[in-house]
């Protein structure tokens, strides 16, 4: 019985000492703040290689087709669609970078924007001042945010 | 679209049947690729003969033949990668297949073979000086869109650097970019080499991989979604090679990727890996290189990038920290009260609108905000925080941030020593030593890759992955030549914890060692031992940890021929200089099943760096096995290679 008993603790505490590189499962979120591409795997050994694939270039248009599938997209600027995949796909960091005024996110933004390079200074700061008319609150979408970035740089 | 994991018996069913098919093309009428062969047909196949083009190194390269047991294969797996039946291993009956197929009647012209294997086309029209106005697709026009629309213009290879405490990780991983004219490195398309699977388990994972039981796509995605997973979710430093790869090199690149596109070949962790198999690409960009045939038989990430390096493709190095790299410098450059403060912002302990009230100048309201932010990003990203709040708290901390305005200090977290600088991954050590007043030589050999005393520089600190150490000792006192130990597998990740990340530490090393007996006498006993902790930093360059393990032995000098026991281990690491390493540790194990014993051992060991890839290393142990004591004294040189 002694036996069991310490062989089963034994046991229970191998487990537990794996159990310290066990992760879990990470899920889909959607498409306002907080929306990240979770592709990567926790789990022990799986993190690098279980990875999911788009094909090359089987269905690409320009390669960003991840993130956008489940959210409804701003549809009346059509010839912004890569400013709202991006804006989709990239939520967090972009709001962080409009908030600081600077940042690579942000530039590129302004890259997509067609946004003069002499005036990305400008419009850097410019949204951070709008902060608050872009992300009017937490649960802002990426089709606010877009319709807003929009609206306020008529202004610039 | 996401590809679930490919079941074995049915692939192989499916290989079966379009083998038979193709052979039945062979023969019956109408069913051929080949029904009548055009004139111009024959013309090109002779001159394909003459030149003896199947012989051809490019030819190889394209198809990813290499000379193995059974003499020349392609490493591909996928039967529609071949357009003859035998394609896999005769590169002639396939060049003439491929030949054939340019003539071939397919209507769909993304579907015809000049489309599918556009640099195989292109590459056999140079050669051959195909006229294309007697093919009937004389170009793939689908992949002249697609350049047209990507605009390439640099190749980049990307090293994703090994996970702090991820075994996953370990080696690290590598990618290629394609950046576009656009000069958004975000917007560059990440051309990937991976697994397929959602196997999640990890062991069963990991020996699938072993043995090549998943099969390995490439595929393409917006360089931001591959930093998101490795820098923003894994928190694993970036490192970013561009390369120098010409306007017709990107150019056979991007035929050569787009000819892979859903083309599997079979995954194996150790050689056919994601590093390896991108170098197939390079060599595919420039003909002159044949970095598929320098590689060993074991492909470590980071010697794939050494390997481009030495063929001169590299023209720089680029640092692209993670998010927890960020996090730690951010908190660097504050006060210990500043970064509690935005300790207690991020944790939903203190209103983010609080930090405007704090009477302090705006650059460290900033820095506060900042740090704060991307904290609680790091939270999120760990699972720690629900998204609802996550949401408010950031929205309300960038709010913070904005009204601060100024763009601040941009943050620029100087860059470690890259990792293809660090030692190299394969060490050969001799040794000389005294084991309980008996003189040994020792000879001992590691494939892999780095342990807790080798230079850190290029590696994550605290982090040891070995893989089949193999020493062999001699003790000239009695002329016995003797099986030291092998290493099987030895990881270790002392990764410390702060106040901003608690990670945990752990180990597991298995394999045989050299272990006194109940006899007084030193056996061989294979050993399984694993073990989780925690681990501090004391100041800069010094770290503690303690461990909890058990332990299972099995072989000579044991009761029974085994014992299982639990135990614990605690080590202080530390550097005396940027050469000079010392690592002192103590272990007690306490076995109660089948042999019951203790076994107690204490060490003092030593590294000094001599160059990158060589150091002295003198350890000094003294252990108490079933009451048994032996001292032991050893000095060794290690090198690098």
């Amino acid at each position: 019985m002694k036996k069991v008993v310490y062989v089963l603790s034994v046991v229970l505490m191998t487990v537990a000492l794996s159990g310290v590189v066990w992760a879990v499962d990470p899920k889909n979120t959607g498409c306002g703040l907080g929306s990240i591409v979770w592709e990567g795997h926790n789990g022990l050994l799986s993190q690098t290689f279980a990875a999911t694939t788009n094909g090359t270039f089987g269905n690409q248009t320009f390669g960003i087709t991840s993130g956008t599938s489940n959210c409804e997209q701003y549809k009346t600027f059509t010839y912004n669609e890569k400013v709202d995949t991006f804006v989709a796909d990239n939520m967090d960091n972009l709001a962080r970078d409009i908030a600081r005024g600077q940042g690579e996110y942000l530039n590129t933004l302004a890259l997509l924007m067609d946004v003069p390079s002499t005036q990305k200074a400008a419009f850097g700061s410019h949204l951070q001042a709008h902060f608050s008319d872009i992300y009017t609150s937490d649960k802002v979408t990426h089709s606010e945010v877009v319709k807003n970035i929009l609206a306020v740089t008529t202004t610039l | 679209m996401k590809r679930m994991r490919g079941g074995y018996g049915p692939r192989k069913w499916s290989v079966a049947l379009l083998r038979i098919f193709l052979f039945l093309s062979i023969f019956l009428p109408g069913f051929s690729l080949h029904a009548e062969e055009a004139p111009y047909l024959s013309t090109l196949l002779l001159r394909a003969n003459q030149m003896e083009l199947w012989k051809d190194p490019y030819w190889h390269t394209l198809l990813h033949y290499k000379k193995g047991i059974f003499g020349l294969r392609s490493l591909i797996d996928d039967p529609r990668f071949f357009l003859a039946p035998s394609g896999k291993s005769d590169p002639k009956a396939e060049l003439e297949a491929t030949l054939r197929g340019f003539f071939s009647a397919e209507e769909d012209e993304t579907q015809h073979p000049v489309c599918r294997f556009v640099a195989r086309h292109h590459w056999l029209s140079e050669k051959l000086e195909i006229d294309p106005s007697k093919l009937p697709v004389p170009e793939c026009r689908r992949f002249a869109e697609i350049m047209d629309q990507i605009k390439p213009a640099s190749i980049t290879l990307i090293f994703p650097a090994a996970h702090i405490n991820s075994p996953a990780s370990m080696f690290g991983h590598t990618m290629l970019t394609v950046d576009t004219a656009s000069k958004s490195r975000l917007l560059a398309y990440a051309i990937n080499y991976s697994a397929v699977t959602r196997e999640t388990f990890g062991p069963v994972f990991a020996i699938k991989g072993l043995f090549g039981f998943y099969p390995g796509y490439f595929s393409i995605l917006p360089y931001y979604a591959k930093l998101q997973e490795y820098s923003d979710v894994d928190h694993r430093d970036i490192w970013e090679y561009p390369l120098n790869l010409n306007t017709d090199e990107i150019k056979r690149l991007l035929m050569h990727t787009s000819e892979m596109d859903k083309i599997y070949s079979d995954y194996y962790f150790f050689d056919e890996n994601c590093s390896y198999d991108l170098l197939f690409l390079l060599d595919a960009a420039r003909p002159s290189t044949h970095l598929t045939d320098e590689m060993g038989s074991w492909v470590i990430p980071v010697d794939t990038i050494r390997k481009v390096k030495e063929n001169g493709l590299v023209t720089g190095t680029i640092y692209r920290p993670s998010r927890a790299s960020k996090i730690k410098y951010l908190a660097s450059l504050l006060s210990g009260g500043d970064g509690k403060t935005a300790l207690a912002v991020a944790r939903g302990e203190k209103e983010p609108d609080s930090i405007l009230g704090e009477d302090l100048d705006s650059r460290r309201k900033i820095l506060i905000s900042d740090l704060a932010g991307e904290y609680l990003q790091y939270q999120y990203s760990k699972k720690k925080i629900e998204l609802s709040g996550f949401q408010e708290r950031f929205w309300k901390i960038l709010r913070v941030r904005s009204s601060l305005g100024g763009t601040g200090e941009d943050h620029q977290v100087p860059p470690p020593d890259p990792p293809d600088t660090g030692h190299l991954s394969d060490r050969f050590r001799l040794g000389v030593g005294v084991r309980d007043g008996r003189l040994f030589e020792e000879i001992a050999f590691r494939p892999a890759y780095h342990d807790l005393l080798d230079d850190d520089r290029g590696y994550v600190e605290g982090a040891q992955i070995v893989f089949a150490d193999i020493a062999l000792r001699y003790y000239s006192s009695d002329h016995r030549l003797l099986l030291q130990k092998l290493d099987i597998i030895d990881i270790i990740s002392v990764s410390p914890r702060d106040a901003f990340f608690d990670p945990y530490s752990w180990k597991i090393t298995t394999g045989l060692l050299r272990r006194t007996g109940n006899d007084d006498d030193d056996h061989l006993v294979y050993e399984v031992t694993p073990g989780g902790g925690v681990s501090y930093k004391l100041s800069g360059k010094s770290m503690v940890y303690v461990f909890g393990e058990t332990g299972l032995l099995l072989g000579g000098g044991l009761d029974e021929n085994y014992a299982v026991g639990i135990g614990a281990s605690a080590g202080l690491l530390t550097s005396l200089t940027l050469d000079w390493k010392i690592h002192l540790l103590g272990r007690g194990m306490f076995y109660n099943l089948g042999d019951r014993h203790n076994a107690w051992e204490v060490g003092l060991h030593q590294n000094f760096a001599l160059t990158t890839n060589t150091s002295l290393r003198l350890e000094l142990g003294f252990s108490r096995t079933h009451g048994y004591e032996r001292p032991e004294a050893g000095l060794y040189w290690n090198i690098y290679f």
